[in-house]
């Protein structure tokens, strides 16, 4: 066996007991790069709390420069690496998974015809994936490149086809490994470790051919123009600003009067006819006196007339429309926010740092702004009582 | 000319028999009261109405000292959870200086904690009680 890896050696390279070079550097990096990416965007997608969401946005941009890279290596880079070493027929393609299901494959040395449509089906899957995902973190969140153009109801429709291809993603992921444990054990190639070092161990496979300095040097300059094209449209279109946030004109009354006992909330939180609901009953305000002088009400309510939740394409905004029913001048009553705040434990409000649950401002640091942005949640721990 | 030697003389009177912690403002405040008023004021009264428990007002707030604390020198707190600064004027030296916020908020907080409005006599009481702290 190692007589004959030496003879190959011979043609090409430097070959020994380690085997013959398949996979080059780059697709390597990228195997394994996307493996982190797609765990990550996976558990955080599924499993994490959305206040981690900026965690994956991060593994879907890291995706997104991933897939780019990989296409566009697909024709520069060393032979196996090139999407034209493994295109196949789809007679050859079904043949092979004919023969696979039997039990025995036709020896490849790159991607075998199962392989090669995984690989196609994986990229197609995860470019939809991301650009999904920053069509909806622009439309609901008002974030990233696309906050600018897209409306809430565009991102909240594709969430449904987010998810969809989510779960294609991992049946397709299941089916992978799957194939790969079985071709591992029909050819007698651990294919995993084959993919960790760059060598098939059969020294019958042909090794790839370009030196290693000139598939350096490629993969620094796609790199770079990937890495580039993507940061300098994320800057350009980023820079707009977010279609869903109204320019508010700041209402130092509003923020004086409304913002004494309690942070004064952002208008875009209740409809209009809870404003109105609220103004006309500040004697009776939740318990409480707040009564002002007419000519203030008057001029209040005109404000939060022309700002409330109606004129923002918010996420909250869009959420907290629907009123409850029994309690329609509250925010904390309403269906949406009890919802979302179903899992917090309710002790968690009387903490002496929070009091209620109207004190938004204590675990959304971006109250003010009413963004209500998932990145700027956090509870703020248990102060001992002083 | 002689109005302005009147507040003068009643900034240095009220200067002479209380410990200083009223600047002109306050003087102003405190005897806009003071006209309205029949008697004369007493920290001490101002003192026993600012802690005593009320009834007729709304639930949650039967006392002052339900959101400015015991103390008038504490920081106190809102229902909603939002700080509010001491009531002593030692400790806030820009309180009860604006006529009209000190209106608003006799308003609202009587009506909140004895369901009426206070009376002058109520209102200059505990004036009298917070500007001595
Ligand atoms: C005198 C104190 C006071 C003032 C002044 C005041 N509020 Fe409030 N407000 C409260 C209290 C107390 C609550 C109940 C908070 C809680 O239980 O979390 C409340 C609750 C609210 C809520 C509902 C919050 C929720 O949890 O859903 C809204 C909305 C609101 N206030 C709007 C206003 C507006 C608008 C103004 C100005 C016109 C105003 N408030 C002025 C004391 C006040
Ligand atoms: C005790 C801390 C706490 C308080 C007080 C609180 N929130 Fe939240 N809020 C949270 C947490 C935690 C989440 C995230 C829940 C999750 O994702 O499971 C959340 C989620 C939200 C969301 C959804 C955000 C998103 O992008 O998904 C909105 C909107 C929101 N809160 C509004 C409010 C408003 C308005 C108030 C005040 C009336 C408020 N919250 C008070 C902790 C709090
Ligand atoms: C529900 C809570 C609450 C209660 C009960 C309450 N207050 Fe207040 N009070 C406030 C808040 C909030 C302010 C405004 C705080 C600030 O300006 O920093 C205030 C301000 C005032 C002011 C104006 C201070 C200034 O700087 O001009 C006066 C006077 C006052 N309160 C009197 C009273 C009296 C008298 C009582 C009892 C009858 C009372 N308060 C009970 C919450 C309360």
């Amino acid at each position: 066996m190692s007589d004959i890896s030496l003879i190959s050696g011979a043609n090409h390279g430097k070959a020994s007991a380690r085997g013959v070079r398949i996979w080059d550097l780059p697709v390597r990096l990228f195997h394994w790069g996307l493996v982190a990416g797609v765990s990550t965007a996976l558990v955080t997608g599924f499993l994490a709390e959305e206040w981690y969401l900026y965690i994956h946005n991060w593994a879907g941009y890291t995706i997104a420069f991933l897939i780019s890279f990989r296409l566009i290596w697909g024709f520069f880079g060393s032979k196996y690496a090139r999407f034209a070493s493994f295109i196949f027929t789809p007679k050859e393609t079904i043949g092979h998974i004919k023969e696979f299901a039997r039990g025995n494959s036709a020896h490849y040395s790159g991607h075998n015809p199962a392989g090669a449509l995984m690989v196609f089906a994986l990229l197609a899957v995860l470019l939809l994936l991301t650009v999904s995902g920053v069509i909806i973190l622009g439309g609901q969140e008002n974030l990233g490149a696309l906050a600018g153009f897209v409306s809430f109801e565009i991102g909240a429709f594709l969430v449904e086809i987010h998810e969809l291809l989510a779960w294609s993603l991992m049946l397709l992921i299941i089916a992978h490994v799957a194939g790969m444990i079985i071709e591992s054990r029909i050819s007698g190639e651990n294919l995993a470790r084959a993919m960790v070092t760059g060598n098939k161990k059969d020294a019958s496979n042909q090794p790839i051919t370009m030196p290693v300095s000139t598939i350096v040097l490629r993969a620094v300059v796609i790199a770079a123009i990937v890495g580039g094209a993507g940061f300098a449209l994320y800057q350009k279109y980023s820079a707009v600003p977010a279609s869903g946030l109204v320019k508010l004109v700041p209402n130092e009354t509003y923020n004086s009067e409304c913002g004494d006992c309690h942070y004064a909330y952002h208008p875009s939180l209740l409809p209009r006819s809870s404003w109105q609901g609220i103004m006309a009953n500040l004697e009776n305000h939740f318990g409480e006196d707040a009564s002002l002088d007419a000519e203030t009400v008057k001029s209040l309510s005109a404000w939060l007339n022309e700002n409330s939740s109606e004129i923002w394409d918010t996420e909250a905004a869009n959420n907290l429309r629907k009123v409850s029913p029994k309690a329609p001048l509250s925010i904390s009553e309403t269906p949406y926010w009890q919802s979302r705040h179903s899992e917090i434990n309710k002790n968690v409000f009387k903490q002496t740092n929070i009091g209620t649950k109207g004190n938004c401002i204590a675990c959304h640091s971006d109250a003010k702004t009413g963004r209500f942005d998932d990145a700027a949640i956090s509870i703020p721990p248990p102060k001992p009582n002083t | 000319m002689k109005k302005t030697l009147l507040v003068i003389s009643t900034a240095v009177m009220v200067a002479l028999a209380a410990p200083a912690f009223a600047g002109a403002k306050q003087d102003a405040v405190m005897d806009h009261y003071k006209k309205l008023a029949k008697g004369s004021f007493s920290a001490e009264r101002g003192k026993a109405f600012y802690s005593a428990v009320h009834t007729g007002g709304k639930p949650a707030t039967p006392s002052c000292t339900s959101c400015h604390t015991k103390s008038p020198t504490g920081t106190g707190q809102t229902r909603a959870n939002k700080p509010i600064a001491p009531m002593a004027l030692s400790k806030s030296p820009d309180r009860f200086g604006d006529l009209k916020k000190v209106e608003k908020w006799f308003g609202r907080n009587c009506r909140s904690v004895l369901g009426r409005e206070c009376t002058v006599q109520e209102k200059g009481d505990f004036l009298a009680f917070m500007y001595s702290q």
